[in-house]
């Protein structure tokens, strides 16, 4: 290699020049990146200047603001809020609603609310939401949107199928508004059972009677996929509940020792136990994926009924047989003499939106929540998606032609104010944890005993963990 | 040194070294110090709780799980690659007829062509078709399967190759496995190349058969090869976030698939720990440390007479 003379030249200049103006931006960036993260940066954006409030604009809503919504991109889709959100413009010219899907909550919503913006309205719902417990300190308590009047110029709570506030509680704050009203039973198809003279099951002695005459026919009783195994402790949970009345609610809910041990759960354990060992459970759930699973119930029938709510008609409506009357009937409880009545449902409202107190427009987050509960909307909603929305009366006796969503109604108004919920899985996040000794109970490696020990397990490791903030549920 | 030389190093060492460090070592020590606070992930605010995270996660009955599995998973993917696809690029490239000149079998190019194909399919795309084809009652393997003749068939009826404890994680490190194999037989093979043909043909005069040609000739020339793709393979088991994820994302049969990627996933985002989730991910660093520390110094002292 020949020596070059250590001398100023065109090269050398360019060369280091380059090395320069790479180095600069790259260090500017780094020094940054070594306070980001871990400084608090309490206060976040400024908000929006709220303007006067009337009872047409209950949260001070400035005319011509964005909203910022982040909407979870699941079974029902993001339209319904576009569509509430053009309502919205419509009553307010100049305002714009943005709506934003996301099948990752959590991941993509932290950094923002770590920085201090994050948006207007979330929709915090599907795998990947953010448990509400986390956050329930940063978000804004939604009882007023409730105690305002929608578009139409009645009063929210008015019209609302109850329990909507206490499904929302977060210790003394109403923290989530869920929106659609889920009902938890089970579900078959009312032509198949016309076809064999099948009674749908009102106990859990019914259900074993049904599962003997669907083996008859080669079929099974229930189906199950391994991520949805958990379908089938909310059915025990649910019935359970129905049969012993509040107190069992109350132990599973407060995290309660030795709540799994309860002599009216373990009844109907021992029920479920009995449904597995006859094998009227199709082989093979804890290997299948869940909407395969149900695919066999909807459109195979070789699994004649299901544990699920109500959102299922939705999510399988592309895998439905022609014919298949879907119907939804309540959870079994074990005998007549239960404390709550058969009619009792597990009516969760779900589908859970949270106003982040940080955000820049939390009155355009409200308003928008109140677009949605106005007749207009929700009507939208119930026809378009086949399930009802907390809000009353918008859904006719037809069903839009749903055989699903007209049994839904029926249900619900036969249950009147019997309504529960069950809460402190979603609220704690254990879903996944219980997953795995249900798969193994579902296929029979398990036994009701260590299924019982397993699920208890759980519960203490929620309850002996000190970073965990409990809520106490009434 | 001449200013020539510090700008040229300046740009193609110091600028590489700065991103490196912004953006790999710089975040690995942000994390270390997350997991000594029990930090929830959505806000500002954390307390320093020094080493309960450590604590908690080795006791919770999940993660020492994870830590198993992630450890099979290390053992057996890397050795059941690096043997399958060297004995594939042997054949292709050498293990030919002992007569005349050295070359691989015939239609070696097909068999390469075939094999590489796996690797050019993303991961998420394999696991989502494998877990298909694993489908106890619509999948393509047991509808294969039970139609055996002599009654085998039936022992496949419904048999849910990912939900049995027994068959979840080999049917997942078949996978792994399948996608890779083509990716070191080109690997290999070009290492093979590299070897001088007279080698063979001395081995060949000796009397040496193809076997014995092959582990005296073959695998000590090609040793580093094998070394970086020991390592690399071991990376991919000590992770296997996406295959597993794919094919089993509750874990898998008593939590038998489940990888400690996937378990810092759910501590993080569904259970709103990142503290914990941040202890997890350095022992999973620290694992991967260890695993390349292991890999170099069997290397070295395999290495004998050559170092």
């Amino acid at each position: 290699m020949t020596q070059i003379d250590s001398k100023v030249n065109r090269r050398t200049v360019m060369r280091t020049a380059l090395a320069a103006g790479l180095a600069l931006p790259v260090g500017g960036a780094l020094a940054s990146c070594a306070g980001g993260g871990s400084s608090g940066t309490s206060g976040g954006g400024s908000k929006a200047a709220t303007g006067k409030t009337s009872s047409d604009n209950p949260f001070g809503f400035s005319a011509k603001s964005t909203v910022d919504a982040v909407i979870f991109n699941g079974g029902y889709g993001t339209d319904y809020v576009t569509f509430a959100g053009k309502v919205l413009e419509k009553k307010w010219p100049g305002s714009t609603v943005k709506v934003s899907p996301s099948t990752q909550i959590a991941q993509q919503l932290q950094p923002r609310f770590v920085s201090g913006n994050p948006p207007d309205m979330i929709d915090d719902s599907g795998a990947n939401a953010i448990g509400v417990n986390t956050i329930a300190d940063k978000l804004e308590d939604l009882s007023d949107v409730l105690e305002a009047n929608n578009f139409e110029g009645t009063k929210i709570s008015d019209n609302l199928y109850p329990g909507v506030k206490e499904a929302g509680l977060v210790g003394d704050k109403m923290a989530v508004l869920n929106y659609v009203m889920t009902v938890y039973g089970l579900w078959y198809s009312a032509s198949l059972f016309e076809q064999y003279g099948w009674t749908p099951p009102k106990t859990w002695d019914d259900l074993l009677d049904l599962g003997a005459k669907a083996k008859t026919k080669k079929k099974y009783l229930f189906v199950w996929g391994k991520e949805a195994a958990s379908y089938y402790q909310q059915l025990l949970m649910d019935s359970a509940i129905k049969q012993g009345g509040d107190e069992v609610r109350l132990e599973l809910e407060n995290l309660k020792p030795k709540c799994w041990s309860n002599p009216t759960i373990q009844a109907v354990l021992a029920k479920l136990e009995k449904i597995v060992k006859l094998g009227y459970f199709k082989p093979g759930g804890a290997g299948t994926q869940f909407t395969q699973a149900q695919a066999q119930w909807s459109n195979d029938e070789s699994g004649i009924m299901y544990a699920s709510g109500s959102w299922i008609e939705n999510e399988m409506k592309s895998q439905t047989k022609k014919g298949f009357k879907m119907t939804g009937i309540p959870e079994p409880t074990l005998d007549s003499s239960s404390k709550m009545p058969y009619e009792a449902l597990n009516a969760a409202p779900g589908e859970q939106y949270v106003v982040p107190s940080q955000a820049k427009n939390v009155a355009g987050g409200k308003e928008l929540l109140r677009a949605m509960l106005s007749k207009e909307a929700a009507t939208n909603f119930a026809k378009t998606k086949l399930a009802p929305t907390i809000v009353k009366g918008t859904v006719p006796a037809s069903g839009f032609g749903s055989t699903a969503l007209q049994s839904q109604i029926k249900m619900l108004d036969a249950a009147g104010s019997h309504l529960f919920n069950v809460r402190f899985v979603s609220l704690y996040g254990t879903v996944q944890d219980q997953l795995v000794p249900w798969n193994s109970f579902l296929s029979g490696q398990l036994d009701a005993a260590g299924l019982t020990k397993a699920l208890q397990g759980i519960t203490d490791k929620v309850r002996n963990d000190p970073s965990v903030k409990k809520v106490k549920i009434q | 040194m001449r200013p020539s030389r510090l700008g040229f190093l300046l740009v193609t060492v110091g600028v590489p070294m700065v991103v490196y460090i912004a953006l790999v070592i710089w975040p690995f020590l942000q994390a270390v110090y997350y997991s000594l606070t029990d930090w929830g992930g959505f806000s500002a605010s954390m307390n320093f709780i020094g080493l309960d995270n450590y604590k908690y996660i080795f006791t919770d009955g999940i993660f020492p799980l994870a830590v198993r599995n992630n450890i099979i998973l290390a053992i057996v993917v890397p050795l059941l690659t690096v043997i399958l696809s060297f004995l594939l690029a042997t054949m292709v490239t050498v293990g030919g007829s002992n007569t005349g000149a050295v070359r691989g079998l015939k239609g070696s190019n097909v068999y390469r062509i075939v094999s590489f194909f796996p690797y050019t399919i993303p991961a998420i795309v394999i696991g989502v078709i494998w877990s298909q084809v694993y489908d106890p009652s619509k999948g393509m393997l047991n509808g294969a399967l039970t139609h055996l003749p002599f009654g085998i068939g039936g022992h496949f009826q419904s048999f849910a190759w990912l939900g049995e404890v027994k068959s979840a994680m080999p049917s997942s490190v078949f996978v792994i496995i399948w996608g890779f194999v083509g990716f070191y037989m080109v690997l290999f093979v070009a290492a093979i190349k590299g070897i001088p043909a007279e080698l063979y043909d001395a081995a060949r005069i000796d009397g040496a058969g193809r076997l014995r040609t092959m582990w005296s000739v073959t695998l000590p020339m090609v040793r580093e090869t094998v070394q970086t793709a020991y390592v690399y393979l071991g990376v991919v088991a000590l992770d296997a976030f996406v295959y597993m994820a794919a094919l089993n994302p509750t874990g898998g049969p008593n939590n038998s698939t489940l990888t400690m990627s996937q378990d810092l996933y759910k501590t993080a985002f569904t259970e709103g720990h990142f503290g914990r989730a941040c202890a997890m991910g350095v022992v999973l660093a620290a694992l991967t440390l260890i695993f390349a520390g292991i890999v170099f110094g069997v290397n070295r002292l395999i290495a004998g007479r050559e170092k």
